[in-house]
């Protein structure tokens, strides 16, 4: 068994929970045994937590939390590393613990009640960020786009996501992650495309969808606007395979990461507490 | 006596039905589902208590109105201000779709450049 002990993040940036994410899951590709030891942090946040849930669900690896650890009982209310997957659950979960929201862990197969589910979440995201003109559509549409994406390309049944608001920071995170085949090969298998990680994101960005209608293809773009630009100070993260796509501070890179792989897709963001309205019509195409 | 025909009516109420917040394209497939089970032509879809319908919904059930027209009168009611809007900007974009794809020009750089950079 190989032991990977997570690096704990240099700041609470979200870059840097990217750089911890990376020195976790860097040179593990093919590896099958592995347990994560997470005893150095002591806080973690949705980009690096979800994704370590994700992988734990789909491989059946290990994972290792001291009792003493700061984070066992946060990890505890929030159900690291199963998640939970019905509404019953879920409201359990924020009756007992109000201000942590559960990763949740959404089913294609449920229909309806996965929908309800994720709408559950969605409201209490909005519910948390406080009744302000526009939020609620700055909250949904980005959650509703990406959780459609999962079920729409990844040909994985399986979707996750998770979100915390930080009252103190007065920022919320949120992850949307799945383990399915990635942008690159949708790419390929969808239209015959063979292209790199960078070339893939590249082609989502531009609106280049996989579908045959010329009016698809705004989901992510759309929902990368409406993080960064229209709840101002926003902060996008998207890694597909080995590539990152980073959009912060009116900046954008694709950042390679060496060594590194992820099977699927990872969306994670910051949002920070809007203070006065928001209008997302002009985004809306 | 006057023999006038009423014609049938049928409401689906959309947040029963599906969620409050409709987000995924599939699930306008158990919509339709239920819209085809109806005996009647004219179908009312009754958004209140609808939220939110994320852009991917709206474009699935707008194909899916053009899918049934020949059989089903679809009216979408009780629609709020937000679902009318995206309901309308997605219908806009379906019959002039924009031509222009937007660009896309980030910097390009490896993990370890942008850490020592950002986190110095």
């Amino acid at each position: 068994m190989d032991k990977i002990v997570i690096p704990k993040p240099k700041n609470d940036s979200l870059l840097a929970q990217l750089g911890s994410l990376y020195y976790a899951f860097v040179n593990t590709k093919n590896k099958n045994n592995l347990e994560f030891d997470l005893s150095l942090l002591d806080w973690v946040c949705p980009l690096l937590i979800l994704p370590l849930s994700a992988y734990i669900n789909n491989t059946g690896n290990k994972y290792k939390i001291n009792p003493s650890d700061k984070i066992r009982t946060y990890l505890e209310i929030t159900s690291f590393p199963r998640g939970i997957d019905s509404i019953s659950s879920f409201q359990r979960k924020i009756q007992e613990h109000k201000t942590y929201i559960p990763i949740s862990v959404l089913k294609k197969e449920k229909g309806t009640q996965r929908e309800r589910l994720e709408a559950l979440f969605a409201e209490k995201i909005y519910k948390i960020l406080g009744n302000i003109a526009g939020v609620q559509n700055a909250v949904y549409y980005p959650i509703a786009e990406l959780v459609t994406n999962i079920f729409e390309h990844s040909k994985k049944d399986i979707g996750f996501i998770f979100g915390q608001f930080y009252p103190k920071k007065d920022y919320l995170d949120i992850c949307i992650a799945d383990c399915g085949r990635g942008f690159s090969d949708t790419y390929k298998e969808e239209k015959g495309l063979e292209l790199s990680d960078s070339a893939a994101i590249s082609e989502v960005m531009k609106g280049n969808s996989v579908k045959p209608e010329k009016e698809r293809g705004y989901g992510i773009r759309t929902s990368k606007r409406i993080i960064c630009e229209a709840l101002d100070g926003g902060g996008f993260i998207m890694i597909s395979g080995s590539v990152a796509l980073v959009s912060e501070n009116k900046r954008e890179s694709l950042v390679s990461l060496p060594n590194f792989h992820w099977q699927g897709v990872i969306i994670a963001y910051r949002i920070p507490k809007p203070k006065g309205p928001i209008d997302i019509s002009r985004f809306i195409e | 006596m006057r023999n006038v025909k009423r014609v049938k009516e049928i409401s689906i109420n959309i947040a029963n039905l599906l969620a409050p917040i409709i987000s995924s394209r599939d699930i306008i497939d158990i919509l339709e589902k239920s819209i085809k089970k109806t005996d009647s032509r004219s179908v009312n879809l009754d958004f209140i208590n609808v939220k939110f319908i994320s852009r991917s919904a709206a474009h699935a059930l707008l194909l899916m109105k053009e899918r049934l027209q020949t059989k089903k009168e679809l009216s979408f009611i009780n629609t709020n201000e937000d679902i009318t809007n995206m309901l309308r900007a997605v219908a806009a974009n379906r019959i002039v779709p924009k031509s222009q794809k937007p660009r896309f020009n980030p910097e390009k750089t490896n993990i370890d450049s942008l850490l020592k950079k950002v986190l110095a």
